[in-house]
């Protein structure tokens, strides 16, 4: 009996303990809380005939729930180099944007078309644009990671500068082209797996898994922890923190060349003026979620994936229960607040 | 106004700091206060300042028993303390810091800015300075900043001004200008305690000196007839000297030369250093050496003059280049330099060799730890796991950890600045055995250190640097407490006496 009460402290203490050191244990509780309540919603939303009947209205409703984030969630893994490097990118929806619309004006299939001007065409074309257009993306970042490191810009002005010039001259260049893409551009997003579009989520789940072994494995991912901890130990242990700066940049402009490519692809059109925007605050909001800090130094890939998780679940519950919209960026926040809340660390 | 303190006693749990000091300062003087670091004097400082209580003792001002128990009533009572570091608002103008906090108003509570700036003038005027109250704070030069708190003292009403360092960070014609203020105020009756390790400087504007030793008073008298000699030696002491752990050792070939560096704080320094030797340098605060040598080491500012590796002229740019050169560098400031907070033992001791143990860029963690544990073998590291973070280790433990990234580096010449700061004395000794031991290895081994003893053991020969120049180089027997510390007030060298036969 005493041993047993014992034991139940011991656990809860544990318990207490695991959510206070690891954010990624409460980040983890949170997510598991979030899908209970939601599959509650989805159950008692509706009656089921069957359990199979059950399963399949969750599954589909998972699988949308995960394409509809992949495009976020792989622009969130960047993010969360850039923050824990100790910087922000405030220009990830520009980028996306410009890569969008970089990417249809070399496909387009109509006269104006870049690839088909050349005579390139089919998939030697499609295979050609998406290396182009992972190549603009680095380079876009590139671009922000210098200003950063050899300027000794502050991050948030570099890239909300970007963020200006970047959306502002795409509107400029595409405002009298509605390019049209071809059908098989379309595939690389909509292919059917068992008649479910589940290629979104798998290159979202190939690159965390590889943003996730980057981050702990290689000298690269470990600089960028060190650096946002410490910059000048770093420095003075031989590291050249611009050239990692730089890179960190580079690479989060790459993964939103993804995110556009599967975008563009998912939906074959984009909306030059709006497509992207708050894509960087929602980024950071999965990030900060996650448990990354704003600081610098401390945060996970894992926690990052988690983080978007959380916020698109509650969308899906919001959506699920009836929660007029308007109301939806509201929940948001307070997810955002709580969560920071939740993950203080007690001083002293 | 005359403040006598007597019998002070003043302990840190089982360290007694301060032992039955008297000091007293009276108007119309200005009195050094003096003492190596740790000997009391800032102990002493802030019990005068309401800082600190005393455990026990007195403190009387003209006649009467006083006690302060927080520094408003210590400023209240007329004594204001100058620290080292300035305590002005860049940003603001030079009469709304001096105001600051007890702004005089007019009615309705809008700020009285002419009659502030009148109050000014009026301060500066006795002062016999010239600076424009409505000057904002950051175009005045940092002589002009420490004569902007020193009237603020005054603007307060302050008959006892005691002022930490005031002439660290200032040039020669700086000091001079607040030196010249100094003595206006000494004639207008107002009692000034300078605390200061430059003792030029004192011989230059002080009127009688106390010094403090480990916590007790060792001297005291006027100023008048006393060389900078004698005040180096009643600051050191003559204590037992501890054991010199010099050794003879077979010398290499030149490793690292350096030919009329000069940069912001250091000027046309030359050295030259042997495989196998141990350089010192010394110096007071604001010597300029932790600069020169980040200038080395290519993380300093620019630098003119030429550095030579094995005798091939090499301009190094980065940290980067330094490391592929086969130069490393310990830094001071263990905090902000040292070690990575949010990163564990074992990257903490391993993140300069991650390139080499790495294939393609992915870290081969078995061969990183294996490294790892021989330097935490020989560096006798204490702890429990090497993924837990550094933070959980001891000063002196952290510094062996900062030690064992480099070791595992492989360096051709390795600079320590200030290798023992904050570190416990079993581990100092682990240090200096581990100093020595790179030297038998045969690299050059450059050791900065504000401890004339850490040197004095350590090192083969030291240079001194005063106010960035090379003062002096002491050889073997010729590096005593007294002589470096003589050098680095701004003594000049002696001549070698030349043995005959």
């Amino acid at each position: 009996m005493d041993n047993a009460e014992k034991n139940k402290t011991g656990i809860w203490e544990r318990f207490r303990q695991a959510w206070r050191r690891n954010p990624l244990f409460s980040t983890g509780v949170a997510l598991i809380v979030m899908i209970v309540v939601q599959t509650l919603a989805l159950t008692m939303n509706s009656s089921f005939a069957s359990f199979g009947d059950w399963f399949q209205n969750w599954l589909f409703n998972w699988i949308s729930l995960l394409r509809n984030n992949s495009a976020i969630g792989i622009i969130a893994l960047g993010m969360t180099f850039v923050i824990i490097s100790g910087g922000i990118d405030l220009s990830v929806g520009s980028v996306y944007v410009a890569v969008g619309a970089f990417t249809m004006m070399l496909l387009d299939t109509g006269a104006n078309g870049w690839l088909q001007h050349i005579g390139l065409t089919g998939a030697p074309a499609i295979l050609i644009a998406l290396i182009l257009a992972m190549i603009f993306g680095g380079a876009l970042g590139e671009c922000n990671g210098l200003l950063i490191s050899y300027g000794r810009m502050p991050p948030f002005i570099a890239t909300l500068g970007a963020m200006q010039i970047l959306r502002s001259v795409t509107q400029y260049f595409m405002k009298l082209e509605s390019p049209t893409l071809p059908e098989s551009y379309k595939g690389i997003a909509r292919l059917s797996i068992g008649g479910q579009q589940l290629m979104p989520i798998l290159y979202w789940g190939i690159l965390a898994a590889a943003m996730y072994f980057i981050s702990r494995q290689t000298t690269f991912g470990r600089y960028v922890f060190a650096i946002g901890s410490n910059e000048r130990t770093t420095r003075l242990s031989g590291v050249n923190v611009r050239k990692v700066k730089r890179r960190v940049y580079a690479l989060t402009g790459f993964l939103v060349a993804v995110a556009a490519i599967i975008q563009t692809s998912r939906i074959g059109s984009m909306d030059y003026a709006s497509a992207g925007s708050g894509f960087e605050m929602d980024a950071i909001a999965a990030v900060i979620v996650g448990g990354t800090s704003m600081s610098g130094g401390r945060g996970s890939v894992v926690g990052t994936v988690f983080g978007t998780l959380i916020v698109a679940v509650m969308n899906n519950l919001l959506n699920l229960i009836g929660v007029d919209p308007y109301l939806s960026a509201a929940f948001k926040g307070a997810i955002i607040i709580g969560a920071v809340l939740l993950q203080r660390k007690d001083k002293a | 106004m005359t403040l006598k303190m007597r019998n002070i006693y003043k302990s840190f749990g089982a360290n007694d700091v301060l032992k039955d000091i008297d000091f007293s300062v009276e108007g119309g003087e200005i009195c050094a206060l003096l003492g190596e670091n740790g000997a009391g004097k800032s102990t002493l400082m802030n019990i005068l300042g309401g800082v600190l209580p005393a455990d026990s003792g007195t403190m009387e001002l003209d006649g009467k028993e006083v006690q302060f128990s927080t520094p408003a009533k210590s400023l209240d009572a007329g004594i204001a303390f100058i620290h080292q570091e300035l305590n002005l608002v860049n940003d603001l103008a030079v009469y709304e810091n001096m105001f600051i906090g007890r702004e005089l108003k007019r009615k309705g509570g809008f700020l009285d800015a002419p009659a502030m700036i009148e109050k000014c003038r009026e301060v500066f005027k006795r002062m016999d300075v010239d600076i424009d109250p409505t000057a904002m704070v950051r175009d005045l030069d940092a002589s002009y900043k420490q004569i902007v708190e020193i009237a603020r003292a005054l603007l307060m009403n302050a008959s006892i001004i005691i002022m930490d360092e005031p002439t660290t960070s200032l040039t020669d014609p700086e000091i001079e200008r607040v030196f010249d203020m100094m003595r206006t105020l000494e004639g207008q009756g107002v009692a000034m305690v300078f605390i200061s390790h430059k003792l030029k400087e004192v011989l230059a504007v002080c009127t009688r000196y106390t010094v403090l030793r480990d916590g007790a008073m060792v001297a005291s008298g006027p100023v008048e007839g006393v060389t900078v000699d004698e005040l180096a030696t009643h600051m050191v002491g003559h204590q037992v000297r501890t054991e010199s752990l010099r050794q003879e050792r077979e010398l290499g070939e030149e490793v690292l030369r350096a030919e009329r560096l000069s940069g912001d704080k250091f000027h046309d320094v030359s050295f030259s250093i042997r495989a196998g030797e141990v350089l010192g340098f010394t110096g007071l605060l604001g010597d300029g050496r932790s600069e020169l040598f980040q200038a080395v080491f290519g993380s300093g500012g620019r630098y003119h003059g030429q550095l030579y590796l094995e005798g091939q002229p090499v301009q190094v740019k980065s940290t980067t280049q330094a490391l592929s050169l086969g130069l490393g560098y310990v830094p001071r400031d263990r905090k902000e330099n040292g070690i990575i907070k949010d990163m564990d033992i074992l990257e903490n001791g391993s993140i300069v060799t991650w390139p080499q143990q790495a294939r393609l860029g992915v870290i081969d963690w078995g061969r990183v730890r294996e490294d790892f544990q021989k330097q935490r073998e020989g560096l006798k590291i204490k702890m429990d796991s090497e993924k837990d973070g550094i933070g959980s280790l001891s000063g002196g433990n952290q510094q062996k950890v900062v030690l064992a990234k480099w070791l595992n580096a492989d360096p051709k010449a390795l600079i320590f600045d200030n290798p023992t700061q904050g570190v416990d004395v079993g581990a100092k000794e682990d240090i200096y055995d581990t100093i020595l031991a790179l030297a038998k290895e045969g690299v050059a081994v450059v050791v900065l250190s504000s401890e004339a003893q850490e040197i004095i053991r350590l090192c083969d020969r030291a240079v001194v640097l005063y106010h960035g120049r090379v003062q002096g180089e002491l050889m073997g027997e010729e590096m005593t407490d007294q002589e470096i510390m003589r050098l680095a007030t701004g003594g000049e060298m002696r001549e070698r006496v030349e043995s005959i036969g």
